[in-house]
């Protein structure tokens, strides 16, 4: 039995949805249900890879790419667009990591379930997989963060700090010694590789 | 440390965006990032977490979106009602506070009957031979003010009971 179908139809009507509004948020700023359904299908994606990558738990990336929409929904946000939707998106979950990081843990996040990738990496994929994994779980959680909004998801330093919280001006040297970093491990783990484009 | 960016670098990084290094580059650029450190780690680390993202992205399990969309409609709801909710929880906290001072009040003003009546008690209090007649008081049978202030002491007991199991369910609530 589906889950939607569980629910009860009147949560998805709009008299449930004005009932169930604070009076403290307009609402031009809340997204309807099928506004976020189609925001949804194009950044779930990017955003469970970022956590699932940089956390190197995907598990963990579930419960917080689920918490991150919850608050992304609930939160009374600026209607700039669809880029800046998923850049506000992004934020969130990266406080969430941070969050979650600064709490005491149990396991190691050292712990890599890599195997979980390989289920689903195809041949020409598994070649950066079997060295992004490990040479990412040598970085600090910062720099695992900062490489992978600049060169997986293609964010300017000025994005990468409306994301992080980071000054702008310092994101350049960081990216810049996690850059220099990540590659000397790639070309470590892959001396083929070495200056080859 | 002194970053000296490749001029370049934006050219590379337009055509890796497109995914389009090497096989678009031209041939000079191609020779060039061969040679230069900061172009080579460029293309390197660009092309390697643009594959772990494809990767990952396609492993991703995803949920309904109707299902979160729900839940922060849940959230959102029932933040409302806890902001709906909190000056009530005061006002009950209040009024709590006012009948504990009440009953406080009450009890010191009528604190020498109370001592009267507690060592009659202990005089006339023998377990093998109760006696209610021996037990009450003379002094409160005979003034119909004692009785007013007991029956007062009683209800204010009830109140302040029925104020606490309110409060308790409230909060398990």
């Amino acid at each position: 039995m589906p889950m939607e179908s569980m629910l009860p139809s009147l949560f998805a009507g709009e008299a449930f949805r004005a009932a169930a509004l604070p009076a403290e948020l307009p609402s031009d700023t809340l997204m309807g249900n099928e506004a976020f359904a189609g925001f949804y299908s194009r950044s779930a994606r990017p955003l469970w890879a970022y956590l699932a990558r940089v956390s190197a738990d995907p598990a963990l990336a579930d419960d917080l790419m689920q918490e991150s929409f919850v608050r992304f929904l609930c939160a009374a946000r600026p209607d700039d667009g669809e880029v800046a939707a998923r850049r506000y998106l992004f934020r969130i979950a990266t406080n969430l990591l941070r969050d979650h990081w600064r709490r005491p843990r149990q396991a190691s996040i050292e712990e890599l379930p890599e195997e979980f990738f390989a289920a689903v990496a195809t041949s020409g994929q598994s070649d950066s997989r079997m060295l992004l994994g490990p040479a990412l779980a040598k970085l600090s959680l910062r720099d695992r963060q900062l490489l992978w909004l600049a060169y997986a998801e293609g964010y300017s330093h000025k994005e990468i700090s409306e994301v992080t919280g980071l000054a702008s001006a310092s994101i350049r040297l960081l990216l810049f010694r996690a850059r220099r970093r990540i590659a000397a491990l790639l070309r470590d783990q892959n001396p083929q590789r070495g200056l080859q484009p | 440390m002194t970053i000296r960016p490749c001029p370049c670098e934006k050219e590379i990084a337009g055509l890796l965006a497109c995914g389009q290094w090497p096989q678009a580059a031209p041939a000079d650029l191609r020779i060039h990032a061969a040679t230069c450190r900061s172009c080579a780690e460029l293309a390197l680390v660009t092309s390697t977490f643009r594959a772990a993202r494809a990767t990952a992205a396609a492993a991703a399990p995803l949920v309904s979106p109707g299902i979160l969309w729900w839940r922060a409609q849940l959230r959102r709801r029932n933040a409302a009602i806890e902001r709906v909710t909190r000056p009530i929880l005061g006002a009950q906290i209040f009024a709590f506070v006012i009948c504990i001072a009440v009953a406080i009040g009450f009890s010191a003003s009528h604190a020498a009957q109370g001592i009267g009546l507690i060592s009659e008690l202990t005089q006339h209090f023998r377990p093998a031979q109760i006696d209610v007649t021996k037990v009450w008081p003379n002094s409160i049978a005979g003034s119909g003010l004692a009785l007013w202030a007991l029956a007062g002491l009683i209800a204010m007991l009830v109140l302040l009971g029925g104020v606490a199991v309110y409060l308790a369910s409230s909060e398990e609530r």
